[in-house]
């Protein structure tokens, strides 16, 4: 959908909006193959492909220093109010989480390195099976937060929000299931704070998504909801 | 009630629908805190004509003690206009009448037994362009209280000139050559030395119209940081084109557009979540 950061008089004030809305876009798309490369390296054991995933955090910071100056310059030279600046701030908000979700990729495809490049280390494939299911749920909620920001779709990053409090309950649910496997086994402790590790950053990227989701609740209505319950933002959304 | 929907994508928003159209909004519920308690200047269903055209539509806004209130709108909006009607200038306009009701601290300035002069000694005013009197530095500040009888001797007239030019942030420029022409003093110093004149008469409540539009941005911060002084201890109105301008001095602003006043709030919520789209179509430049 065409973001509606048009209609100025001065036509490269669109352009410049435009083109920072497009570029967090592109760095969310970019983040987003991030975490399902680095999911993929540890289920096919692919060091040499979590190489990838940690060079190409590069391009991440890349954009994000990208995004950084061109903000600094539109707040310097256009002094956005209103709508405009909320917009400038919620981009630039967007690829600091943007760009600490490519960090947190980088851990988990770190932990390809740590297992499969040591064969002694050779891991418990139940306890990498949460990794999987956890880095597939935080992919979609980062997805459906970018898909909100694009559309200002304020129900959308509620549903993000939302989602984030299923997150929560996943991430303890497999907390308890890796306990049970150390519980019985205790040789794997070792690989079972690895694991703990790894679903803990992919519960980061949730966080990020969900911050995400309310600044597009402040993009569009100008209320600061990083504080607040759901039923609180849904109940003013309806007002 | 005007329209407050969202502005369709690419749309060049409702100001410039509005503009294209060429008519005035008329009477229109103004939308956020207009009115205020016990307000230093109350304003009441004002409504301008020049001859048979209407320039205001039924204002109704306050000015609160030690506030600068921001008028802000397109060129032709009437915020100059309201402005004049606070302290009688249109008066002086052939054909321009003033309906409603304007009171200074309770006291109701259109009345036929009100006093014009003694309105202006009470309620001053600064231009766009610094318009010195050709005189003295010293005798441009003396001339109101003189006129007004202020002064019982020579040294109290000193100490006035004095203390006005220093609540200007002029006195160490000029200090030493107060019987130089006023005209003499660059721009900036020169709409100081406007405001100076305009305190010496101690009023309640100062009007500027656009009084930083002809100088440098030096000069412009100075004043800018002598209307936060001033507000300490005077109710203070400033017409200005310059969005920064008004978020950066005033503590409340008010939108006009086409004769009628659209939106009034704290300058902090108008620069960043304006209720009218109006308003944000205009403080966002998505004009014309």
């Amino acid at each position: 959908m065409e973001n509606p950061i048009k209609g100025h008089t001065v036509e490269s004030f669109n352009e410049e909006m435009q083109r920072e809305h497009k570029t967090v876009l592109e760095m969310g798309a970019l983040v987003r193959s991030q975490i399902r490369a680095a999911a993929k390296t540890l289920q096919d054991e692919d060091p040499a492909a979590a190489r990838k995933v940690i060079d190409d955090d590069a391009k991440v910071n890349e954009l994000d220093n990208e995004v950084a100056a061109h903000v600094e310059q539109i707040l310097a030279r256009r002094t956005p109010v209103a709508s405009d600046l909320r917009e400038v701030l919620t981009v630039s908000k967007i690829a600091t989480d943007l760009e600490r979700c490519g960090d947190e990729a980088g851990r988990l495809a770190k932990l390809t390195l740590h297992f499969f490049e040591h064969p002694d280390l050779s891991p418990n494939f139940q306890l990498l099976k949460e990794v999987s299911t956890v880095a597939s749920f935080v992919e979609m909620m980062l997805q459906e937060s970018l898909d909100a920001f694009d559309a200002r779709d304020t129900y959308g990053a509620c549903e993000v929000i939302r989602k984030a409090e299923e997150l929560d309950g996943e991430f303890r649910s497999a907390l308890r299931r890796l306990t049970t496997f150390v519980l019985e086994d205790a040789r794997t402790i070792g690989q079972f704070v690895d694991v703990v590790l790894a679903v803990r950053a992919l519960e980061r990227i949730g966080g990020h998504a969900k911050n995400i989701g309310g600044y597009v609740v402040y993009l569009v209505t100008g209320r600061d909801v990083r504080h607040e319950t759901l039923d609180a933002i849904l109940r003013d959304l309806a007002k | 009630m005007i329209d407050s929907t969202p502005r369709a994508p690419g749309s060049k928003g409702v100001l410039a629908d509005t503009l294209e159209q060429d008519a005035p909004l008329g009477s229109v519920q103004t939308v956020g805190e207009a009115l205020l308690e016990n307000p230093s200047v109350s304003c009441r269903d004002v409504a301008v004509h020049y001859g048979d055209k209407q320039a205001l539509f039924d204002i109704n806004l306050d000015m609160g003690t030690n506030e600068v209130l921001a008028l802000i709108g397109p060129s032709g909006c009437g915020k100059t206009t309201f402005l004049r009607c606070i302290n009688r200038m249109n008066d002086t306009i052939q054909g321009c009448r003033v309906s409603g009701t304007i009171k200074i601290d309770d006291e109701e300035i259109n009345h036929a037994d009100a006093d014009v002069v003694s309105l202006r000694s009470r309620v001053g005013m600064v231009f766009q362009k610094p318009n010195p009197f050709p005189k003295s530095i010293y005798d441009n500040i003396a001339y109101g209280p003189r006129i007004h009888a202020l002064t019982a001797s020579n040294e109290e007239l000193d100490q006035i000139v004095e203390d006005s030019l220093k609540r200007a942030g002029l006195w160490k420029e000029v200090a030493d050559r107060l019987q130089a022409p006023g005209t003499g003093l660059s721009g900036g110093q020169q709409q100081r030395l406007c405001i100076a004149r305009a305190i010496a008469v101690n009023p309640d409540v100062i009007l500027m119209d656009e009084p930083c539009s002809a100088l440098d941005p030096i000069a412009t911060a100075r004043i800018e940081e002598l209307i936060d002084e001033l507000r300490e201890n005077f109710t203070i109105a400033i017409v200005t084109h310059s969005m920064q301008q008004a978020a950066r001095v005033s503590q409340r602003t008010a939108y006009f557009h086409m004769g009628s006043l659209v939106e009034v709030g704290s300058t902090d919520q108008i620069f960043t979540n304006p209720r009218q789209r109006l308003t944000e179509d205009y403080i966002t430049g998505r004009f014309g």
